[in-house]
């Protein structure tokens, strides 16, 4: 069984180490192996410097692609060699690699084709604290969801989730550019995959900045909202 | 529609083809988008030249001046013409996606096939 973390990293030279080193530590512990590819997506910084120094696998792309292209580059990757599951990672250590294992279990199981690391699933056991109007910005976000789909996902912008080889395939071919978290979450809903939500807890941005920038942002909101009505009449492809 | 405006209308029209043909010679301007221009100014310039035949448009549909229909229709071309070229831009847009994806991915492999 072959599990691929897909890391996204735009500048993250602050970040990067610390969490690739954190994935090799769990992984001399644990009898599941986590192999890692890194996208680097056109970083300005010494990330590609770091990457290569330490020898981290990874690709790095010839242009910036933004977020959703690079992920996608990911489950291009993991489809080319083959592998049967594919966690999507953050680079800047918001991500714990502890509750990795924890999302794939219903994919081990059979019992989802996607499962997000939610973070407001258990209130408890989440320590992450967002902005009232990124709280807000979710819950509108996931009520739209709702609608078009008659689903409820609560972590609506979760970018911590694990997706099967049918899923793999189907990013590879098609995933959105803008806003793909809850777009490619609409459309594996419509197309009547299996959605589950884990609780996780995540850490603060320990270094960087998000690529959501614009959460006080109206304009980002509304974008994301169209994309998911658009998605949703788009209808079914399979 | 007065002389002046069909006389600066014809000059604008001429400098346009000089212009188009410019870009096209340079290598600057595809010959598949550029028959739009050619028709869209082509069809405009007929309509100037040709006596009177302003005025008996302007009245089958109904506005009260010419220039008023000329504009009317020229804005709604052009909208349409930017939708299309929005859309050719999306197309492009995803190509090149794909092209930075699969060349990195490319380069990976030959690397690590060096090493």
């Amino acid at each position: 069984m072959k599990v691929l973390l897909i890391i996204p990293a735009f500048n993250e030279a602050n970040n990067i180490l610390n969490v690739y080193n954190s994935i090799t530590s769990f992984n001399e512990k644990s009898d599941v192996k986590f192999d890692v590819i890194v996208i680097n997506d056109g970083s300005t910084d010494n990330t590609e410097q770091i990457l290569n120094e330490n020898a981290i696998p990874h690709v790095s792309l010839i242009n910036n692609l933004g977020i959703g292209g690079a992920v996608q580059t990911g489950y291009k990757y993991a489809k080319i060699h083959n592998y049967d599951y594919a966690v999507q990672f953050d680079g800047d250590g918001q991500h714990d690699v502890n509750y990795v294992l924890k999302i794939l279990e219903p994919a081990f199981r059979n019992e989802a084709d996607m499962i997000i690391g939610s973070r407001f699933i258990d209130k408890k056991s989440s320590s992450f604290k967002s902005s009232f109007a990124r709280r807000v910005g979710i819950k509108m976000i996931s009520f739209f969801i709702k609608i078009v789909t008659g689903t409820k996902v609560y972590d609506t912008t979760s970018g911590f989730r694990a997706v099967n080889r049918e899923l793999i395939d189907l990013f590879a071919n098609e995933y959105p550019s803008e806003y793909p978290e809850p777009v490619s979450t609409t459309k594996v809903l419509i197309n009547k995959f299996k959605v589950y939500e884990v609780a996780v807890s995540m850490n603060e941005r320990k270094a960087g900045v998000s690529s959501i920038r614009a959460w006080k942002n109206f304009y980002y909101m509304f974008n994301v909202i169209i994309s998911i009505l658009i998605t949703g009449m788009e209808g079914r492809r399979r | 529609m007065n002389n002046h405006l069909i006389f600066y209308s014809l000059l604008f029209i001429f400098f346009i083809f000089i212009f188009i043909f410019y870009l096209i010679k340079r290598g600057k301007i595809n010959i598949r988008y550029s028959v739009i221009w050619f028709l869209l100014f082509g069809l405009l310039f007929i309509f100037l030249i040709i006596p009177g035949f302003l005025s008996i448009i302007t009245k089958l549909l109904g506005f009260s001046i010419a220039s008023n229909m000329i504009f009317s229709i020229l804005i709604a071309v052009l909208v349409i013409i930017n939708i299309y070229f929005t859309s050719v831009i999306s197309l492009q847009d995803k190509k090149i996606r794909s092209l930075v994806q699969e060349v990195s991915l490319l380069k990976k492999e030959s690397n690590d096939y060096e090493k």
